[in-house]
C-alpha cells in the first residue's frame, strides 16, 4: 500500500520534472516587411496592423507632375540596378568637427556640383556635418553590414533630427531599394525632390533612384521618364 | 516490548522511504522552476529618448525637467552614470547608457552648453565635440498580465556593495555559512528580539524566504515550514549562494502601486527613487532592505516616520558591524528619505497613450509574449510635450469654467509631427491621469468645418477652374438632396457676404460660398478627397457632408491633416517606433512610410489659405497669444448647437487637434474659435515650435495682384499684394499702377488687410 504511494509520489516527481513549460518564441516582425501593406513579408509576420491609415499602393491617385511636360520615353538605358555601396561622403567624419555649424544641417547652401555624379552616389555639393552626418555615416556601416533594419532605423533618427534635409530621404529610400521595396523607394525619393530645390545633383541622384525604383515595379515606361528628368537636372 | 520495536522499526524505515521519495520529489520542484526561466516579466514600454547635438531647440528648463523625471541627482561635481551639475547655461552629466534597437548608446560624460532655447555645444569629457547623443528613455508603463506582478530583473555584480551588506546583516546574519536553515539565527533571532522588545530579526533564512516566495503558499503550518526547510536545503545543494542571492533580490515583495506588485530591488529602486539599482546610495539602500521586512508597514511614501527610522537601524546595523564608519553611518542617517513623489513623470501617468500602445502591440503580439517577456517597447511619445499639452488644456478649462456648462465639457487631444508622423501627445480626457474612455482614439464626432480644407484642396487641384483669387458667391441658397430632403445651409452669423475670394471662404469659414463650390465640385468628389487624406470612413455623398456633417475621432482628423502638413504625403500614424526582446535583440519596427496623394503645388495654396486663417480669418485670436513670426496653419470646427467644438492646424514641427464637447452630446457655450483653439493656441505658446515654412514647389509662381480687383499688378504698386498660384493660373500681370476701382464687395477683405 505505502509502495503504492511511493511510486506514485515518484512518479509525480519524474512527470513534474519532465514538464517544463515551453515559453513560447515570440514571432519577429520583419522591419522589411511592413506592418501596414504589402504581402512579401516572412510567413511569421503578423497580420496586418490597422494603423489609422494605410498606404495602399496607387490608389487610382493621380498626382500632377509640376510643371515639366510629359517626355518621350526612351528606352536606351538599361542600366543594371547597382547596390549602392559606393556613397561616400567627403570629407570624412574625422577631419571634420562640427564647431562652428550650429544648426546648418538643415539649409546647406547649395553650391555648385563639382561633376557628375557616379551613379548612385552624391556630388561633393551634398555636405554634411554634425549630427547628420554622424547618423547618415552609421546608417552606412550597418548598410555595409548587412543590416538593412538598423541602417533604416538609424535614417529614421537622423529624419527627426534633420527632418527637411532631403538626403536623408534618398539614403532611406536607397535602403528601402536595398530591402526590395521599391514603391517606397520611390515615395522617399519623390518626397525628397520636393525638399531638394536648388540642389541639382541631389536632384539627379533622386530621378535616377526614382527611375530604379520604377524598373523594380515593372514600370519600365515611367522610369525611362525618370532617367529623362536624371539627365536634365544635371 | 520486541514487536513493538520491530514495529516501531518498520514504521521508521517506511517513513524515512517516504522522506527520501518527497525529497526526491520536492528537488525535481525545486530544480524545475530554478535552472528554467525565473520570472514572467511584463513589456515596458519607453518615451522617446532624448537626443542632444548642437543647433538642437531645446530650452534649458525642458531638459532639467526630463533629467528630474529620469532620476538625474544633482551633484556639485558629476561623479558617476545618473549625476548632473548645473552651473549657469553649462550642463554637464553622465548618462546611463542603453541598448536601442540601432544600437548601444554608451553611458558617458557629456557636456551640454545652452543659449537661448537651443543646444550651443555639446562635448565629451576631454573637451572634444560630440556630434550626436542621446539620453536613455523614461519608461512610461507596462504590460501588465492578470496577476500584475512587475520586476526589473538585476544582476548581482549591479547592485551597489552595501546591499549584499545590509540584506545580510539584517535578514540573515550567517547567510554565507548555513546550509539553507540556520538553527543558530533561529536561536538568535529569539534572544535578539525578546531582548529589544521589537522585532528587529526574523528566524528564517535568506534562502527559506526566497523557497517560501518562490514555490510554496502563503498558508503558516508546521508542514509547510517543514516542506521550506527541505526544499532551502535542497536549493543550497544544487546552486550556490550567490546565485540564490541574486533570486532573493529579484523575488522579495517591496510594495503594491495600485493593481501592480513591485517586486525585486530592481524595480523597487526605480519606484521608489527614479534611479537604477546601481546608482543607489548608502541610505537608500538602507531603506529598501528594511522594507523587506513589511512592505505596507515600512511604506515611506505612505508612513514616512516609521520608514525614517527603519532606515536609520538598518544603517546603525550596518555600522555595528563594521560594513561602515560611524561617521559614514552618522552622515547617511542625516539624509532625508529621498522619495520620489508619484504622478509626476512616473509608471502609468499617461494612460491615453499607453491605451494606444497597447492596441497596436496586440494587433502584432499575442498577449502572453507582451505579458511575460520582457519585451521593450520603443515610442515616439514625448514627455515634455505631454506635459505642456496637459498643463494649455487645464489652464484653458479653468479660464472657461465660469461658463455654463463647462464643467461637463470633455477633451481629446493629439499632438504628432507632421514631418515624421509619429504620435507625440495624447489626450484621452480633461482629467488626464484618468484611465477611462479614451476620447482622443474613441470619441467619434461630426467635424464641422475641419471638412473644409478638403473642398478647397479639390477646387484649388484645378488650377484652370479655381485659383485663390477666384470670386465665389456667399448667398442663401436651397436644394434638394438624394435622400429628399431640402437643405438649407447657413453662414454661422446667418449673414450673407456677398462677393469674396475664394481663399476666404475658408479663412472666414463662410457656410454658404463654401457649400457652393462643394457642389460645383460635386460631393463624391469632395469624400474622394478626403479619401485620400487618410480618411477612411465612408459617409454617403450628402450635400450636408460639405459642412461636416459627418463625424471622426480626433487621431482621425490628425491624419488628415497631417497629409495637408506633410506636403500632400499621406503617412500613417504611428506611435511605436520598434520592439526589442528582453535581452536586446531586434524584434520588429514600424518604419516610417508614405505615400504622395496630392500635388504639392495644390497643399501649398491650400496651406496659404489656411495660414490667412490664423492671420486674418477665424483662427486670428492665435496672433494676441503667439509672436507674429510664427507662421501658423489651421481650421476651426463648430458642429451644431455648439455640440463640438474643434481646433486642428500646425506649424512646420508640431500638429495639433484639439476637441472639446460634452459625452452626452449636449450644447456646450464653446465654438472651434473660443474652446478648442484657445487649449492648442496655449500649447503652441508653450511649445513654441518652428514657423511652417512649405517649399514653393516648382509649379508655383508667386504673382503680383491688386488686392480689390483680384487684377494683375506689379510689385511697388500700392495696392499690390503677393499671392501664390499655379503657373499659368495667375492673372495677366498689369504693367503698371493704373487707376484704383474700389470695389463694394470687397470692403470688407480690405479692412482684413489692414488688420
Amino acid at each position: 500500500m505505502n509502495k503504492k504511494w511511493l511510486a506514485t509520489m515518484l512518479a509525480t516527481a519524474v512527470l513534474s520534472g519532465c514538464s517544463t513549460v515551453p515559453q513560447g518564441s515570440i514571432p519577429v516582425i520583419d522591419a522589411g516587411s511592413p506592418l501596414s501593406s504589402g504581402g512579401s513579408g516572412p510567413s511569421t509576420s503578423p497580420a496586418p496592423a490597422a494603423t489609422p491609415q494605410r498606404i495602399e499602393e496607387d490608389s487610382g491617385v493621380v498626382v500632377m507632375v509640376p510643371q515639366g511636360a510629359v517626355s518621350t520615353p526612351l528606352q536606351t538605358d538599361s542600366q543594371p540596378i547597382t547596390s549602392s555601396g559606393g556613397l561616400t561622403f567627403d570629407p570624412p567624419v574625422s577631419s571634420q568637427p562640427s564647431a562652428p555649424s550650429q544648426g546648418s544641417f538643415g539649409s546647406s547652401a547649395p553650391s555648385v556640383p563639382s561633376g557628375i555624379p557616379s551613379s548612385g552616389g552624391l556630388a561633393a555639393d551634398e555636405q554634411l556635418d554634425g549630427p547628420v552626418l554622424a547618423l547618415l555615416t552609421t546608417a552606412q556601416q550597418q548598410q555595409g553590414g548587412g543590416d538593412l533594419n538598423g541602417a533604416a532605423s538609424s535614417l529614421e533618427r537622423a529624419q527627426r533630427i534633420a527632418p527637411r534635409e532631403p538626403q536623408v530621404l534618398y539614403r532611406l529610400a536607397e535602403v528601402r531599394m536595398a530591402q526590395g521595396d521599391a514603391a517606397q523607394a520611390e515615395q522617399l525619393a519623390r518626397r525628397g525632390l520636393t525638399q531638394a530645390s536648388g540642389r541639382p545633383a541631389l536632384q539627379a541622384s533622386l530621378w535616377d533612384l526614382i527611375a530604379r525604383a520604377r524598373e523594380g515595379q515593372g514600370d519600365p515606361a515611367g522610369a525611362a521618364q525618370a532617367r529623362e528628368r536624371a539627365r536634365v537636372n544635371l | 516490548m520486541r514487536p513493538w520495536l520491530a514495529w516501531g522499526l518498520k514504521l521508521g524505515l517506511v517513513g524515512l522511504v517516504i522522506l527520501a521519495g518527497f525529497a526526491v520529489y520536492l528537488d525535481a520542484v525545486v530544480q524545475e522552476k530554478f535552472s528554467g526561466k525565473r520570472w514572467t516579466v511584463p513589456a515596458k514600454v519607453y518615451a522617446r529618448p532624448l537626443e542632444l547635438f548642437v543647433g538642437q531647440k531645446l530650452a534649458k528648463d525642458d531638459f532639467l525637467r526630463e533629467l528630474d523625471a529620469l532620476g538625474y541627482r544633482r551633484e556639485s561635481t558629476v561623479n558617476g552614470p545618473g549625476a548632473v551639475s548645473v552651473a549657469g547655461n553649462n550642463i554637464e552629466l553622465n548618462s546611463r547608457g542603453f541598448q536601442f534597437y540601432e544600437g548601444a548608446e554608451p553611458a558617458r560624460k557629456v557636456r551640454v552648453r545652452f543659449s537661448g532655447d537651443y543646444v550651443a555645444g555639446l562635448t565629451q569629457a576631454d573637451g572634444s565635440n560630440l556630434a550626436v547623443a542621446r539620453l536613455e528613455p523614461m519608461l512610461i508603463g507596462g504590460l501588465y498580465p492578470a496577476h500584475q506582478e512587475d520586476r526589473i530583473l538585476i544582476k548581482l555584480d549591479q547592485v551597489p556593495a552595501y546591499l549584499i551588506d545590509a540584506l545580510v546583516a539584517v535578514e540573515d546574519r550567517d547567510y554565507f555559512e548555513h546550509f539553507g536553515v540556520s538553527p543558530k539565527g533561529i536561536a538568535r533571532a529569539l534572544w535578539i528580539n525578546a531582548s529589544s522588545g521589537r522585532l528587529v530579526q526574523g528566524g528564517s533564512t535568506l534562502t527559506q524566504q526566497l523557497v517560501k516566495n518562490f514555490y510554496l503558499t502563503n498558508e503558516r503550518t508546521l508542514l509547510r515550514k517543514g516542506t521550506e526547510a527541505m526544499m532551502a536545503v535542497l536549493l543550497e545543494l544544487h546552486y550556490d549562494k550567490r546565485e540564490i542571492l541574486e533570486a532573493y533580490m529579484n523575488e522579495v515583495f517591496l510594495g503594491q502601486d495600485g493593481q501592480r506588485a513591485v517586486h525585486g530591488f530592481g524595480l523597487a529602486s526605480q519606484y521608489f527613487f527614479s534611479q537604477p539599482v546601481s546608482e543607489l546610495k548608502l541610505e537608500q539602500v538602507a531603506l529598501l532592505v528594511g522594507m523587506v521586512k513589511g512592505p505596507t508597514y515600512f511604506n515611506p511614501r505612505r508612513n514616512p516616520e516609521r520608514a525614517l527610522a527603519r532606515r536609520n537601524l538598518v544603517i546603525d546595523l550596518l555600522a555595528e558591524q563594521g560594513s561602515i564608519t560611524p561617521e559614514e553611518a552618522a552622515t547617511a542617517k542625516e539624509k532625508p528619505l529621498g522619495v520620489t513623489s508619484r504622478g509626476s513623470m512616473a509608471d502609468s501617468s499617461f494612460p491615453a497613450f499607453l491605451d494606444l500602445v497597447k492596441r497596436q502591440l496586440r494587433e502584432d503580439y499575442r498577449e502572453q509574449d507582451l505579458t511575460e517577456e520582457g519585451l521593450r517597447i520603443f515610442t515616439s511619445f514625448d514627455p515634455i510635450l505631454q506635459l505642456k499639452a496637459e498643463e494649455a488644456l487645464a489652464e484653458t478649462l479653468k479660464r472657461l469654467a465660469g461658463r455654463k456648462g463647462v464643467d461637463e465639457v470633455q477633451a481629446g487631444m493629439v499632438v504628432t509631427n507632421p514631418e515624421t508622423g509619429e504620435i507625440q501627445a495624447l489626450i484621452g480626457s480633461r482629467q488626464p491621469r484618468f484611465a477611462g474612455f479614451n476620447r482622443a482614439l474613441d470619441a467619434v464626432r461630426p467635424i464641422g468645418s475641419l471638412i473644409k480644407p478638403a473642398i478647397y484642396l479639390s477646387a484649388l487641384e484645378r488650377p484652370s477652374q479655381y485659383t485663390l483669387t477666384s470670386w465665389l458667391e456667399d448667398e442663401p441658397f436651397s436644394i434638394k438632396g438624394q435622400d429628399g430632403q431640402v437643405w438649407t445651409p447657413q453662414n454661422y452669423d446667418r449673414k450673407a457676404h456677398g462677393t469674396i475670394y475664394l481663399y476666404q471662404g475658408l479663412a472666414q469659414s463662410y457656410n454658404l460660398s463654401t457649400a457652393k463650390l462643394g457642389l460645383e465640385i460635386g460631393v463624391p468628389n469632395v469624400l474622394k478627397t478626403l479619401e485620400r487624406l487618410g480618411v477612411e470612413r465612408k459617409w454617403p455623398a450628402y450635400p450636408s457632408m460639405l459642412l461636416g456633417a459627418g463625424a471622426l475621432t480626433p487621431m482621425e482628423v490628425a491624419g488628415m491633416y497631417q497629409t495637408l502638413a506633410n506636403g500632400g504625403f499621406n503617412t500613417p500614424l504611428r506611435g511605436i517606433r520598434s520592439v526589442l526582446t528582453a535581452d536586446g535583440e531586434p524584434l520588429g519596427r514600424y518604419p516610417f512610410k508614405i505615400q504622395q496623394r496630392f500635388d504639392p503645388g495644390a497643399i501649398y495654396l491650400v496651406q496659404n489659405a489656411m495660414q490667412r486663417t490664423m492671420r486674418e480669418g477665424t483662427g486670428r485670436s492665435v496672433y494676441s497669444q503667439l509672436p507674429s513670426s510664427l507662421n501658423l496653419a489651421g481650421k476651426t470646427g463648430t458642429s451644431n448647437d455648439s455640440r463640438d467644438s474643434w481646433f486642428a492646424g500646425f506649424s512646420q514641427d508640431l500638429l495639433s487637434v484639439v476637441w472639446l464637447g460634452r459625452d452626452d452630446n449636449g450644447p456646450t457655450p464653446l465654438t472651434g474659435a473660443t474652446g478648442a483653439l484657445q487649449v492648442w493656441t496655449g500649447f503652441m505658446r508653450k511649445a513654441d515650435p518652428l514657423p511652417l515654412d512649405m517649399p514653393m514647389p516648382d509649379n508655383v509662381t508667386q504673382a503680383w495682384v491688386d488686392r480689390q480687383t483680384g487684377l494683375g499688378s506689379a510689385s511697388g504698386c500700392p495696392n499690390a499684394v503677393q499671392m501664390p498660384y499655379i503657373r499659368g493660373s495667375e492673372p495677366a500681370p498689369g504693367s503698371a499702377c493704373g487707376i484704383q476701382a474700389p470695389v463694394e464687395s470687397v470692403m470688407d477683405w480690405v479692412k482684413g488687410w489692414l488688420e
